[in-house]
This record gives structure tokens, C-alpha cells and sequence, in this order.
């Protein structure tokens, strides 16, 4: 069911239009006018059942509520029904081509080409987001591809370093510390192929995304012979928390939530600024092609993309939201995260993250340095 | 005199077994003292006696759906699975064909295949048939690695059993059917139940076929996986788990107590 | 009497006669193969087919992404020359290790439970077992904290003064030795039983001709008990072996970045970075065909070894 341009543009008749009505009388009643609109043109258009939502953990019932709590109060016959988490882009693929139906899904921004070229989404109709003009336009615009607008920008970060104050001297400003002898043991890297992004990034690659062959070779090179200092290639959170916060590792590849909670561990962490750079990912809200439910995707967007649920965003896993106006309340926060800069995920602060066209080759070279 | 074992064996063999005994309950017991700990990631040290991940738990809606999932399917898939058992071995304890050996295996087979093969292999068939991952999904796997475990606790008992009474029975003019009901299950039954528990505890607890099998609702083990992975629920969980370990290792050794009781029972009948 | 009784005598072994005639024609055999019908069944739809699904992933036969697709040997091509063997090895050689350190301290537990004469020999072994049924992935998690660098072992070394302050034992958590470890703890308990199984099963007497004979203990365990109990012994070996090879669990939670298995090569080919259905499918199949001549193997020299102990 194609979404662009679509339902308002539709002639209504007579039946409808009364049909219309009175349904907007009704839920006019309980929910106020707006919503009585949408409540109507959804019921107009058949839209039922729950909308299916495949998110990451953290961001469905276990946690992430107040993101759409906006969403559940206007649509309370279509609350969102969430599969199990996806636990990577590569995993989802491999569940929607094996026939899950979610409605919306969430990959990151280095994957929005990857999956509109894949015939499995469809654009977005921006016009039924009412947040949409509040959204950083640099995030909007990595989320197009071929003009349309594929992904909704939500939350954004950094993949950047975390270390121990206290524990690294001097203090350290490169990639290269992830790779530092002298903490050896000490150090957990990343568990995905972007360890050799980083390490053409640090080995001073042209395009770390799209490397050489020879630049492939000696990042490949380069990570098997560091892999000693690495005690661990974290996936999850919670291990990278348990580990730091133990103290087993005082130096790893890290999001800015993980910055936020050791430091209410009241470790003494820095966030570094790599002066290579630092990566920056933005969230992407994508739409299934064949969604029965477009116009409460769009809704359930909508709510996701709002101020107040920034502001939740941010105060709560610190990270930063694509509405320019949502603002922490801890102005500290704000200040280490460049929450106030919108153009923190570009150059010349950041690399953004970005479509690798040889994702397969990075994977099986990054298998390969895991089995060395 | 012990033929098997010197009395300096002997205390040399009760220390190590009580050192093993140590061992395997060193875990468990740190997990109980953790899901009393405040801090809400377990490192040492201490942060102070607390109950309320406990109280946590009982709101927590997620994980009782979690619980009450891998109970469905722990439930329906052990029953399949015994149900299928007692055909397998009724009809391999009894009857003597050609390619016996080879069911035989067939029946076994599940054993050797590592999980993540079985796995994999469902999913790829599931994916094939165009079936979406659910708790059916998962129910299927369940049977397959149980059914060997349900085989290997009947087989026994049925050649244990004196064949000659449901002969009788037969013979008397009792239809295969009532043999069955009045003759043969009632002798096996409680090695029916030891193989419902067997199954039961198998399903409840399997987290690697179920974690490619899995749809929307998640099973207990694959929440607990999760919750290992997003931190913020792990406290509840580790509660939830001393509750879930107390639980089952009543069950099974009440169960044990039982079986034996009622066996013997049926002997000297 | 006369000819009524007669017939009547007639009649009676007349009925005596007939009745068994037709139940025998009618008799089915109680215990007919016809019953395997639905566990077989449900094992080729449910295990044989998905084998010959796999195999058809790793020829390219079927495959991930739409388009068309024909026969390739890639996969299998991948899998010998990619250095996914030494992988293989590297997980085959910690699984041996686990097993044949597990099966030998299960040993003694079961012996001891077995032939000790204790009372509560039941009782003991399901202590020894219990564990084996509670959450395996918790269990993990608890050697997380106990192995860690301010976990329970690390703590107490410093406490009791043997070792520094800030010098932890680092090698016990994120390594080949934590996955190691984990692995035999979890499989200890399950490994005790077919041992138990068989050593009850012995003979007693056996033991007692062996001292009637003067043979030491010892003596009349090595010629007696050991080969007669051989085949639980290579069952247990085989119980944990075979789960191990494939684990992905345990060394995805402790392992680290030197423990990294087998399995969770294959999980990462379907799973992460970018999928490739079809290396994972030729590594999964690998992995099933060398347990399945292992096993082979095993039974044979089992069969053979009841033969002779005979």
C-alpha cells in the first residue's frame, strides 16, 4: 500500500464523509480534535491491529516507553507490538527476507542505501510528520536516498573512545589508544566490521568506507597484529559496563550512554575526542513496503520524533535526538555531547557514518581477524 | 573388606566429592546473594541487602510473559515429545524389522547434532516454507532435541516390564488400545513423568535453537540473553532466576523421590 | 446321556475348537512397526529435511537474496582455504581438553557414588546433577563475577595477601582458559551419569573374585572395573564433546577476544556483519559430518569392546 502523496488526495464519498464525521464526533469526544482526525482517517483506511515494531532492546516495552507514549495515548486499539530485538542490521535483513512482517524497523545510517536499494522499503510522505521540519537536516539528509526520504532520524551518537582518567597517562587524544601497547590487556574493541573502518581511519585511508585493496590488507594486517592488546570484542552493553565497571578494561570503543553510566558508577571516565575524528551514527526509521498500517507508522514516527520524547532520549541513555529542540536538562551533558551543535554528526567534527560498498569483504575480514 | 574402595579411599573420594559439590553450587549461591545486592550490575563489592529486585520482578510484565511462554512451550512441546516417545519405543522394545538399527539411530541422532546446526538447519526450513518464527517455531525444535532424552528413559523401562502381562491382556480380548491404557501405561507411568520433567526442564531452559527460532514472544532464556545484552533488567532477572532454580530443583527432586517410590512399589506388586 | 450329551459335548469342544481359530487369524502384533510412523515422521520432516536444506544453502542451490542463483562451491571452497579449518581445530582441541578433564573428574564422583555402598547414593547424585538444571545462561554469568578482575578469586587473593593490589589474575575471565572452564563446570554433573549408570551395573562379585584372587585394588580396578565401564566412559566423553565443538554461547559471554569458537564463526556468518548463508551452511554441515564419524567411530569400538569383555 503506497504511501506518497496518497489518502487525502483521495475522493471521498458521500458515505465516507459521514462516516467521517461521526467518527470524528465520537472520538472528538475523548481524544480532542486533532486526534480525532487521525483517529478517523486511520479507521478510514482500514488500518488495524497493532503496529508491528522491530526495534533495538531498550527501545520497545523494556525501557523505551516514554519515546511513543504520545503514539499509545492516540492510538490505544493499535498499540505497538515489538518482535524480538533485532540484534544487527545483518540479522533483520535475514528475518524480513525470511517473511517477519514488522512495520517499521530501525537500521543505522550506514545501511539506509543497502535496504532502499533492497525492494523492501518504501519512503516516507514527510507531510504526515508533523515533527519532520524540527528534524537536524543534515540527519534528514543522510536518511535520502535517490531524493526520497527513506529513513526518519531519530537518536544520534558517537562511536568514540571511553577510557579511565585516572588509569591512561598521559591523556589520550587518537584512535591509536585502542591500540596502545602500553595498556595491553587493558582495552576492548568492538565486535563488528567497523574495527576496520577505524583502523583505515587511523592508518590515514582515503575513504575508510571504501578502502583499497593495499589499504585493506594492511588495516587487516594492522588489527591482527594489535589483537593482543584487546582483551575483548564487546556486543552487548551490559558485558562492556560489567567489564569497566570491574575493572578488567580501562580503555574501549564506546557510545556516549556508556560515558553517561560509568559515570554514574562515579568512575572517572573521559569521552574522547579522537583527533582523527570521530564516527557518528544516526538512527533510521524505515518503512516495509508492504505495511498494512502506513499512516500509524507514520504516527508512531511522528511521537518517536518529538520534542518531549528528545528530551527523554537525552536525559535518559544520553544520546542526542535529530529534533533540533529537544535539550537535556543537565547542561553538562549537553556540553559533552555537543548536544546544542547541529552539525555534530559532519565535518569537520565528525565522520558520519556512512553505505560501505563492500560490506561483505569488511565482514569476512573482520571474521578473519577474529579467528587469527 | 570393600572390594572397590580402601577406607583411605573412601575419604580421600568423600572430600573431593564434597570439593565437586562446592564447585557446582558456588555459582548458584553468588546468584542468590546477588539478587539481594542494590547496585544494578553485579560487581563486587557489595552495595547493601535489598528485596526489592524481587518486588521488581513481579510488576515486570515482559518478564512473566517470558515466563509464561517458555512454560507453553515447554508444556505443549514436552508432551509431543513423550507422546511421540512412547511410540518410538513401544515399537522398537518390542518388534524385531529390518532397518531397526537404523530408526534406532534416526531416533538418537538429535543427541550428536550440536544445537546450533539444529538450530540453523530449522531456520533454514522454516525460511524455505515461508514459516514466520513463533512459539511454534520453537515447540518444533524442542521436540526434536527432546525426543532421543524421552526414548532413552522409556526404552528401559518397557523392556524392564514383564511383556508377557500385556500378552495377557491381549490375549483375554483387551484391544491394543485398552492394553495399552489399562496394562502397559500404567507400569511405565512414572517413567512418563520422569520423561515430562526430563523434556519440561530441557525446553524451559534452551536458549540456542530457541534464539533462531524465536518470534514476537520471546522465551524466558532468550529474555534472559537479552537482558545480559541491555543491562537495566538484570537484577529482576537474577531474582527471578534464584526463584526459577529453587522451583525446579524441588520439582525434580520430588519428582526422583516419587518415581523410585512408586517403582518399587510396582515391583513387589 | 446318549446323544444329547454327546452333542452337547460335541458342541462344546466344537465351540472349544473354533473359538481360538479366528482371534488368531485376527491378531495383529501388539507392538507393530506402524507405531514408529509419526516419531519418525516428525524427525525426517524436522531433521533429515532441514540437513538436505542446509546442504542446498552451501552449494548455492538456495539462497539468501533474491535473483537467480545456480550451483557454486564457494561455500565449501571458502571453508578450506579461509582459515576456518584452523578455527575448527582450535575448537576441537578445547573441546577435547574440557571433555577428557571433565569425564576424568566425573569419574571418581561417580565410582564413589556407585560403589561405595553409601545409602544416599541417589540422593548425592541428583545434588551432583541439580545444577545441570538450572539456568545454564545465569550460571555463566556467576563465573563472570567470580572470575572477574575484582571478582570473588581475584578479591580473596588480595585479601589473603598472595597477591598485589592492581596485579589481577587476568588469564581467569575474557580467555581460552574462562570459556574452558565454564564449558566443564556446566557439563560436570551431566557427564556423571552414564558413567554411574554403568559402574552400578557392575557386578560386585567380579570385584570380589579379583580379591579372593589377591589382587590389590587397584589391580582389580584396572583389569575389572575400568574395561567394564569403558563404554559409559566414552559415553560421557562423547555427551560433553559433542555439545561443546559447536558452543557459541559461553565463549560469545567469557571468552574474549582469544576465545572465539567455531560456533560463533558460524552464528557471525548468518547473523552479523553481512550475511553469507552460504559459508555458514558449509561450515554447519562440516561440523555435522565430523561428529557424525566420530560417533561412528565410538560405537564401533564400543560394540567391539562388549564383544570381547563378552
Amino acid at each position: 500500500m503506497d504511501v506518497e502523496g496518497e489518502p487525502f488526495d483521495r475522493r471521498l464519498s458521500r458515505a465516507d464523509m459521514l462516516r467521517l464525521a461521526a467518527l470524528a464526533a465520537g472520538a472528538g469526544v475523548v481524544a480532542g480534535p486533532a486526534a480525532a482526525a487521525d483517529a478517523a482517517i486511520a479507521r478510514l483506511t482500514k488500518e488495524s491491529g497493532r503496529l508491528q515494531v522491530m526495534d533495538w532492546a531498550g527501545y520497545g516495552n523494556d525501557g523505551g516507553q516514554a519515546m511513543f507514549a504520545a503514539y499509545v495515548q492516540k492510538y490505544p486499539h493499535n498499540k505497538p507490538q515489538f518482535a524480538s530485538p533485532m540484534t544487527n542490521e545483518t540479522n533483520a535483513y535475514g528475518r524480513i527476507r525470511a517473511g517477519a512482517q514488522p512495520d517499521v524497523f530501525r537500521p543505522y545510517v550506514g545501511w539506509v542505501k543497502f535496504f532502499a536499494q533492497s525492494g523492501l522499503v518504501q519512503p516516507w510522505n514527510p507531510k504526515l510528520i508533523s515533527n519532520f521540519d524540527h528534524l537536524n537536516p543534515f540527519m534528514v539528509k543522510a536518511g535520502q536516498y535517490g531524493g526520497k526520504q527513506y529513513g526518519i532520524p531519530d537518536d544520534w551518537g558517537f562511536d568514540a573512545i571511553l577510557y579511565r582518567s585516572d588509569k591512561v597517562h598521559p591523556k589520550a587524544n587518537s584512535w591509536g589508544l585502542l591500540f596502545d601497547e602500553r595498556y595491553k590487556g587493558k582495552i576492548a574493541w568492538f565486535d563488528d566490521l567497523e574495527m576496520i573502518t577505524i583502523a583505515g581511519l587511523y592508518l590515514k585511508a582515503k575513504n575508510p568506507w571504501n578502502q583499497t585493496q593495499t589499504e585493506l590488507n594492511r588495516s587487516v594486517n594492522f588489527l591482527k597484529s594489535k589483537k593482543h592488546v584487546a582483551r575483548m570484542n564487546w556486543s552487548s552493553e551490559t558485558d562492556l559496563w560489567q567489564a569497566f565497571g570491574s575493572g578488567e578494561i580501562w580503555i574501549a570503543y564506546a557510545w556516549p550512554n556508556d560515558w553517561v553510566q560509568m559515570k554514574k558508577k562515579k568512575l572517572p571516565v573521559v569521552y574522547m575526542h579522537p583527533k582523527e575524528k570521530p564516527i557518528a551514527w544516526v538512527g533510521m526509521f524505515m518503512l516495509l513496503k508492504n505495511s498494512p498500517r502506513p499512516h500509524l507508522a507514520h504516527a508512531y514516527v511522528d511521537a518517536w520524533s518529538s520534542k518531549r520524547s528528545g528530551k527523554w532520549l537525552e536525559d535518559n541513555y544520553g544520546y542526542g535526538h535529530a529534533n533540533i529542540e529537544a535539550k537535556p536538562s543537565s547542561s553538562q551533558l549537553l556540553k559533552a555531547l555537543q548536544l546544542a551543535n547541529p552539525k555534530a554528526v559532519t565535518l569537520p567534527n565528525a565522520y558520519l557514518d556512512r553505505d560501505i560498498r563492500q560490506r561483505s569483504t569488511y565482514a569476512n575480514l573482520w571474521e578473519e581477524v577474529k579467528r587469527a | 573388606m570393600d572390594v572397590a574402595l580402601s577406607a583411605n579411599g573412601r575419604r580421600t573420594m568423600r572430600v573431593f566429592f564434597a570439593l565437586v559439590i562446592v564447585f557446582l553450587y558456588a555459582p548458584i549461591v553468588i546468584l542468590v546473594i546477588f539478587s539481594f545486592n542494590k547496585a544494578s550490575v553485579p560487581t563486587f563489592p557489595l552495595s547493601g541487602f535489598t528485596l526489592h529486585w524481587y518486588h521488581e520482578f513481579l510488576k515486570n510484565g515482559d518478564m512473566q510473559a517470558a515466563l509464561q511462554t517458555s512454560a507453553i512451550v515447554a508444556t505443549i512441546s514436552s508432551i509431543i515429545a513423550v507422546a511421540l516417545g512412547v511410540l518410538a519405543s513401544i515399537g522398537l522394545s518390542r518388534s524385531r524389522f529390518r532397518g531397526k538399527g537404523l530408526v534406532t539411530t534416526l531416533v538418537l541422532v538429535p543427541l550428536v547434532v550440536p544445537l546450533i546446526v539444529l538450530g540453523i538447519s530449522l531456520l533454514l526450513l522454516f525460511h524455505v516454507l515461508g514459516v514466520q518464527p513463533s512459539i511454534l517455531t520453537i515447540m518444533v525444535g524442542h521436540v526434536v532435541i527432546s525426543l532421543p532424552y524421552t526414548v532413552l528413559i522409556l526404552m528401559p523401562r518397557l523392556q524392564q516390564i514383564d511383556s508377557s502381562l500385556a500378552e495377557a491382556a491381549y490375549d483375554l480380548g483387551a484391544g491394543p488400545l485398552t492394553t495399552f491404557r489399562r496394562v502397559t501405561l500404567p507400569l511405565i507411568l512414572p517413567a512418563v513423568i520422569s520423561a515430562l520433567l526430563v523434556a519440561f526442564t530441557t525446553s524451559f531452559d534452551e536458549y540456542a535453537v530457541a534464539s533462531f527460532l524465536a518470534g514476537p514472544q520471546p522465551t524466558f532464556p532468550i529474555f534472559l540473553y537479552s537482558a545480559l545484552r541491555f543491562p537495566s533488567q538484570l537484577p529482576q532477572v537474577i531474582a527471578v532466576a534464584v526463584v526459577v532454580i529453587t522451583l525446579t530443583i524441588s520439582v525434580i527432586v520430588a519428582a526422583e523421590v516419587w518415581r523410585r517410590r512408586v517403582e518399587a512399589r510396582l515391583e513387589t506388586a | 446321556m446318549g446323544r444329547g450329551e454327546a452333542g452337547l459335548t460335541a458342541e462344546a469342544s466344537a465351540t472349544h475348537a473354533a473359538a481360538p481359530a479366528p482371534r488368531r487369524r485376527r491378531r495383529l502384533k501388539l507392538a507393530t512397526p506402524a507405531l514408529l510412523g509419526l516419531p519418525l515422521g516428525w524427525l525426517v520432516v524436522f531433521l533429515v529435511v532441514p540437513a538436505v536444506i542446509v546442504a542446498l544453502y552451501s552449494v548455492n542451490e538456495l539462497s539468501l537474496f533474491p535473483g537467480p542463483h545456480s550451483f557454486a562451491l564457494g561455500g565449501w571452497y571458502r571453508l578450506f582455504h579461509a582459515g576456518y579449518l584452523q578455527l575448527f581445530w582450535k575448537s576441537t582441541e578445547m573441546s577435547l581438553i574440557v571433555s577428557a578433564l571433565v569425564v576424568g573428574a566425573a569419574y571418581p564422583l561417580a565410582y564413589f557414588l556407585a560403589l561405595s555402598g553409601t545409602r544416599r547414593k541417589y540422593v548425592l547424585l541428583l545434588l551432583l546433577i541439580a545444577p545441570f538444571l538450572t539456568s545454564y545462561l545465569l550460571r555463566v554469568l556467576a563465573w563472570k563475577v567470580i572470575l572477574g578482575d575484582t571478582g570473588v578469586i581475584n578479591t580473596f587473593l588480595v585479601w589473603t595477601g598472595l597477591q598485589a593490589k592492581g596485579h589481577a589474575l587476568s588469564f581467569l575471565l575474557y580467555s581460552r582458559f574462562a570459556v574452558m572452564l565454564v564449558l566443564g563446570y556446566v557439563w560436570l554433573p551431566f557427564v556423571a551419569l552414564p558413567i554411574f549408570v554403568t559402574l552400578e551395573s557392575l557386578d560386585q562379585r567380579l570385584l570380589e573374585a579379583a580379591s579372593d584372587l589377591y589382587a590389590s585394588r587397584m589391580q582389580a580396578f584396572l583389569r575389572v572395573t575400568l574395561p567394564l565401564s569403558l563404554p559409559g566412559v566414552v559415553a560421557a566423553f562423547l555427551f560433553v564433546f559433542i555439545p561443546t565443538v559447536g558452543e557459541f554461547v559461553t565463549p560469545s559471554l567469557v571468552g574474549g577476544t582469544g576465545g572465539y569458537m567455531y560456533g560463533n564463526q558460524i552464528v557471525d556468518l548468518f547473523e552479523t556483519g553481512f550475511p553469507d548463508w552460504e559459508t555458514g551452511a558449509a561450515l554447519a554441515l562440516f561440523l555435522i559430518g565430523v561428529i557424525a564419524v566420530l560417533t561412528v567411530v565410538f560405537v564401533r569400538f564400543l560394540r567391539v569392546g562388549e564383544a570381547r569383555t563378552a
